[in-house]
C-alpha cells in the first residue's frame, strides 16, 4: 500500500463496492450494481422505433445524445403498466453501450456484501431467471440482483451481430 | 539547437507550414505551366517559399530538405537578379516540381515518424547543372553575371530610406565600462529605445542578440550606431541608457557622410544602395535586391520605427482544428438549441394574461444568435474543392507530359464547398477519372485531333457545381469519346455481360460497362491506366458516400464523367412530417411533390397491394402508419397527404398525416443496440428536443419491391 495512487483507486472502488441501486417492479425488488449506473432521470417523451422487439420502447434524447430505452417490465415478460410520475429511467453504461431502463419506482441504494448473496436455484430454469445472478435479503425484503450485461443482451440471432458491432 | 524547444509542437508547425507552402508552390507552378516564363511576382513567390522552407528545415535539422530547397532558391535568386532570357521554361517547371516532390516525400516520412533519409545529391546535381547551363547561355550573350549566391551568414542588407529634409544624422559610439556584463544586451536595449524615434538605424556589431561573443567586441571597440532621426541630440541622448556606459561619442553628420559610413560599416561584398538623390523612387524599387538569407531592413514610415523581419509568407488566416473538437462543439450547440427551446417554451410562462414583452424581445434575440451559431458550425465543416482540384492540375500535367500529349485543363467552380469528410473520399476517385481522361480520352497525338477537325491541344474541363443538395463534379474531355460497339464487344469477350444483342442495351448501360470489375478497353497497359481496376473502385468509393457516377459520351467528340455526391453526410435538408404521434424526416431532395388525393385515385389489388394513379402514371402506395404500426394516425387517404418520393429513378407514394416544417437536419445514427430497421436510415433531434426518425427512401422502395 505504499503508492498513494493505488490507495485512492481502492477507495474509489470501495465506495461503490457492495452498493446496489434497487428499484421496484410489481411487488419484486431488483438490484443493479451501482458501478453500471450513470444517472437517473425522470420519464421523458420517447420516440418509438418501428419493427423492433416490444421491450425496446424507443429513443430518448439525453442532452444531445440519443440513447435507446427498454422497459424492464416488458423485458421480464411482465404485463406492461401505465407510466406514472414515479416512473424513472435509470441510465446504465454497460461496456460503453448506454441504455435507459424504464422502471416503475426507484427504491434506494443498498449495501449488499458478496457473502449475503445467495445464488438462485438452478432447478426450474425459468426464462427470466437468467438475468438474475443472485438473491440478497436486506431489511425485510428480498432483492433480485440483475446482471445488466445479460439484461441488455438480445435473444435474437440477428441482434447478436449488432451486439458484437457494439462491443468493438 | 532543436532540442531546446518543444520539438513536438515545432515539428507540427513545421510540417503544417511546409505543406501549405508546397501547396502554394504547386499552385503557382501549375498555373504558369503553359506560359513562356514566370513573371517577376511568381519568381519572387517561389523564391520566398524555398527560402522559408530552407530556413525552417534548417532549424529542424533536416539537411537534405535544406540542401534541395537551397539549390532551387539559388536558381530563382539568379532568375530574379539577372532576368535571363531563353530559360527553358518547361524544364524549370519540372525542376521545381521535382524539388517539391522530393520535399513532400521527405515530409511524409517525417509525418510517419521515419527519418527523412532521401538522397538529395542527385537532385542537387541536376539543379546545379541546370543553373550553370542557364548561366552559360547568359555568358554567351555577354550579360553581366550577378554575384554567386553564396550561403553566408545572414547579413544586414540595407536599403537606404528616403531622406527627409529635417532629418538629422548621428553617429553614436557607446563605450561600455570594461566590467559590464552582457554589453550586447545593453546595446540591444539602446537600439530598442531608439526605435521609437528612428527613421533609420544601423549598428555594428550586427549580431548583438544572437552572438554572445559580440559582447566582447562591443567592450573593445565600442558599440557603433548610425541613426537617422528627426529628434534632437538631447532627446536621443535621453533615450539611451547610459548607466553602464563609460562614454558616448555623439556626432552629427551629413547625409552624405552617413551614407559613406554605412559603406564602411558593411562588409565589402554586401551591396549597399544609397538612394539619396532620387526622392521620387521608393526604396523597394532599387535594382539590387537582397541576397537570400539576408535580413532585409526596410524603413517604414518616418517616426514609426522600423521592422526587422525575415522574409515571411503571409500570415495564415486558417487554423486547423481537431475534428473531434468540432464534433463536440456541434453537439454542444445542439444541446444549446434544446435548452433554448426548453426555456422559451417553458410551461411556467404559459400563465394566462401574463405580460412578457421584454422576455419576448430578449428571447427573439437569443433565438437569432443560436440560429446563427448553428449556421456557423455547419459552415465550418464545409471546405472548398480548390485543394482537390489543384492536385488534379498536377496529375494532368504529369500524365500528359509523360504521354506526350498536349492538354489544357480548365477548372470551373473550384470554390464549391463540400463537407470535409466527403472531400477526403472523392480525391482518389476523381484522380482516376482525370487520369483516364488524359490517357484514354484525349487522342494519342495531335494529328489525330486535327484530322478530326479539333484543335491540336486537347482540353479537359473539371467542373464542380452545387445543385439541389448535391454536388456535381464532372470531368469532361474533348477526345475520342466512348465507342459503344467496342465497349459492348469487350464486355462480351470478357464475359462480363449476358449474351444479348447490343440493341437491347441502353446507351447508359453500355457506358456503365467500363465500371465493371476487370474491364479495360486499353490494349496496352500504361503506367497510369488500363489495368481495369480503377473504374469499379471509383464507383464503389462513390457509392460508399451515397453518390453515383454518370457517364455520357459522344463518339468522336469526347466524354463526360460526372460524380454526383451529397453535399454533406452529416446535415441534410429535410421536411418533417407526422404520422400518428411520430415525427419523421424526409430528405427534401427526394420529394417530388405533395398531393391530396381522393379514394378514387387508389387501386387495390386482390392481394392487398395498393397503387396510386397520378396523371396517368401508376405508383406503389405505402401507408406508413400500417407499415410501422403507428397508432392514432389517419387511415383515410382523404384526410392525409400523399408524398411522391423518388430514389434513383424509381418512385413511390407514401401516405402521411401532416407536414410540420422544413429544416436542416443533423443526421445521427440509430444507436447500434437497436437493430437496423428497414426504411429508416438514422435519427435526428428536432428543435424542441424530441427525436425524429429519418426515412431512407431507397430502403423503403427496396423493402416494398421485395414483398
Amino acid at each position: 500500500m505504499a503508492e498513494e495512487l493505488k490507495e485512492e483507486e481502492l477507495l474509489e472502488e470501495d465506495t461503490q463496492k457492495g452498493k446496489f441501486m434497487t428499484f421496484q417492479t410489481g411487488k419484486e425488488y431488483f438490484g443493479i450494481s451501482i458501478s453500471y449506473v450513470n444517472e437517473i432521470i425522470a420519464m421523458q417523451p420517447i420516440t418509438a422505433i418501428p419493427e423492433v422487439d416490444d421491450y425496446i420502447k424507443g429513443l430518448i434524447n439525453l442532452r444531445g445524445k440519443i440513447i435507446p430505452v427498454i422497459d424492464v417490465r416488458v423485458r421480464f415478460k411482465m404485463e406492461p403498466k401505465e407510466y406514472t410520475d414515479r416512473t424513472c429511467i435509470i441510465v446504465i453504461d454497460v461496456k460503453s453501450t448506454v441504455i435507459g431502463l424504464i422502471v416503475e419506482k426507484i427504491a434506494e441504494v443498498d449495501t449488499i456484501m458478496d457473502d449475503d448473496v445467495i445464488p438462485p436455484p438452478t432447478l426450474g430454469h425459468h426464462e427470466h431467471n437468467k438475468y438474475v445472478y443472485g438473491l440478497a435479503r436486506t431489511g425485510d425484503t428480498m432483492k433480485l440482483l440483475i446482471d445488466p450485461e445479460k439484461l441488455i443482451k438480445q435473444d435474437d440471432m440477428n441482434m447478436l451481430e449488432t451486439m458484437q458491432d457494439n462491443e468493438e | 539547437m532543436a532540442e531546446e524547444f518543444n520539438t513536438e509542437s515545432m515539428l507540427s508547425v513545421f510540417l503544417y507550414e511546409s505543406d501549405q507552402l508546397l501547396e502554394k508552390l504547386e499552385g503557382i507552378i501549375l498555373e504558369k505551366q503553359d506560359a513562356d516564363c514566370f513573371d517577376d511576382s511568381d519568381i519572387n513567390d517561389i523564391f520566398r517559399v524555398m527560402h522559408t522552407i530552407k530556413g525552417s528545415s534548417g532549424v529542424m535539422m533536416y539537411e537534405n530538405i535544406t540542401k534541395a530547397s537551397h539549390k532551387l532558391e539559388d536558381i530563382f535568386y539568379y532568375l530574379r537578379e539577372s532576368h535571363p532570357e531563353d530559360v527553358p521554361h518547361m524544364e524549370l517547371v519540372e525542376k521545381v516540381l521535382a524539388v517539391s516532390d522530393f520535399i513532400t516525400s521527405e515530409l511524409d516520412k517525417i509525418k510517419n515518424g521515419e527519418t527523412p533519409d532521401g538522397d538529395e545529391s542527385k537532385l542537387v546535381e541536376d539543379l546545379d547543372e541546370f543553373l550553370s547551363r542557364i548561366k552559360g547561355e547568359i555568358k554567351k550573350q555577354g550579360i553581366r553575371l550577378p554575384k554567386e549566391n553564396k550561403q553566408v551568414e545572414p547579413n544586414q542588407f540595407y536599403i537606404m530610406p528616403v531622406a527627409e529634409e529635417n532629418s538629422h544624422f548621428y553617429r553614436i559610439v557607446i563605450h561600455y565600462k570594461n566590467d559590464t556584463q552582457m554589453s550586447n544586451i545593453r546595446a540591444y536595449s539602446a537600439t530598442y529605445a531608439l526605435k521609437g524615434v528612428a527613421e533609420d538605424l544601423l549598428y555594428t556589431p550586427e549580431d548583438i542578440l544572437s552572438n554572445e561573443a559580440s559582447a566582447d567586441t562591443i567592450l573593445v571597440e565600442g558599440f557603433h550606431m548610425y541613426l537617422q532621426t528627426k529628434a534632437s541630440k538631447e532627446e536621443v541622448l535621453k533615450l539611451i541608457d547610459s548607466s553602464e556606459a563609460e562614454s558616448i561619442d555623439f556626432d552629427e553628420i551629413t547625409a552624405a557622410e552617413y551614407g559613406q559610413d554605412l559603406v564602411h560599416l558593411g562588409r565589402p561584398d554586401v551591396p549597399i544602395v544609397i538612394n539619396l538623390d532620387d526622392n521620387a523612387q521608393p526604396a523597394k524599387e532599387t535594382k539590387a535586391a537582397p541576397m537570400p538569407g539576408d535580413y532585409v531592413v526596410k524603413t517604414k514610415e518616418a517616426g514609426k520605427g522600423k521592422t526587422l523581419a525575415k522574409n515571411q509568407p503571409k500570415q495564415q488566416s486558417i487554423i486547423s482544428v481537431n475534428v473531434e473538437k468540432m464534433d463536440s462543439l456541434m453537439d454542444l450547440i445542439g444541446e444549446l438549441v434544446i435548452a433554448e427551446a426548453v426555456v422559451l417554451q417553458n410551461p411556467d410562462l404559459k400563465v394566462p394574461g401574463l405580460e412578457l414583452t421584454n422576455f419576448q424581445k430578449a428571447s427573439a434575440q437569443l433565438s437569432k444568435i443560436t440560429t446563427e451559431l448553428q449556421e456557423v458550425i455547419m459552415s465550418m465543416r464545409m471546405m472548398p474543392l480548390s485543394n482537390t482540384f489543384q492536385k488534379m492540375r498536377r496529375i494532368v500535367f504529369d500524365v500528359s507530359r509523360k504521354l506526350g500529349k498536349d492538354i489544357e485543363l480548365e477548372v470551373v467552380g473550384e470554390n464549391t464547398e463540400v463537407d470535409k469528410n466527403i472531400i477526403e473520399h472523392i480525391s482518389d476517385p476523381l484522380m482516376h477519372l482525370v487520369r483516364n481522361s488524359v490517357d484514354h480520352g484525349i487522342e494519342e497525338n495531335a494529328e489525330q485531333r486535327t484530322a478530326a477537325g479539333k484543335p491540336a491541344k486537347g482540353k479537359i474541363t473539371l467542373e464542380a457545381k452545387n445543385e439541389g443538395g448535391k454536388v456535381y463534379i464532372s470531368v469532361r474531355d474533348d477526345g475520342k469519346g466512348l465507342d459503344k460497339e467496342k465497349l459492348y464487344q469487350k464486355a462480351l469477350d470478357n464475359g462480363l455481360i449476358e449474351n444479348k444483342p447490343i440493341s437491347e442495351f441502353q446507351d447508359k448501360e453500355i457506358y456503365r460497362f467500363i465500371t465493371l470489375p476487370g474491364f479495360s478497353t486499353k490494349e496496352v497497359v500504361t503506367e497510369y491506366s488500363g489495368r481495369g481496376v480503377g473504374m469499379d473502385v471509383v464507383v464503389k468509393n462513390i457509392q460508399d458516400i451515397g453518390g453515383r457516377l454518370d457517364i455520357t459520351s459522344e463518339l468522336g467528340h469526347g466524354s463526360e464523367m460526372t460524380l454526383v455526391i451529397p453535399l454533406t453526410l452529416a446535415i441534410i435538408n429535410g421536411i418533417i412530417v407526422r404520422v400518428g404521434d411520430s415525427p419523421f424526416v424526409i430528405e427534401t431532395a427526394s420529394i417530388k411533390q405533395f398531393v391530396r388525393l381522393g379514394e378514387d385515385a387508389l387501386i387495390q389489388e386482390p392481394n392487398g397491394e395498393e397503387y396510386v394513379v397520378l396523371r396517368g402514371d401508376c405508383f406503389p402506395f405505402i401507408r406508413l402508419n400500417e407499415k410501422y404500426e403507428l397508432p392514432n394516425s389517419q387511415t383515410s387517404i382523404d384526410d392525409g397527404i400523399v408524398v411522391v418520393l423518388e430514389h434513383e429513378g424509381r418512385q413511390v407514394c407514401v401516405l402521411i398525416d401532416s407536414l410540420l416544417q422544413e429544416q436542416e437536419i443533423v443526421v445521427k445514427p440509430i444507436p447500434p443496440y437497436v437493430k437496423k430497421v428497414k426504411g429508416i436510415s438514422g435519427c435526428t433531434q428536432l428543435g424542441d428536443g424530441s427525436i425524429a426518425l429519418i426515412l431512407d427512401i431507397g430502403g423503403l422502395i427496396l423493402d416494398e419491391e421485395r414483398r
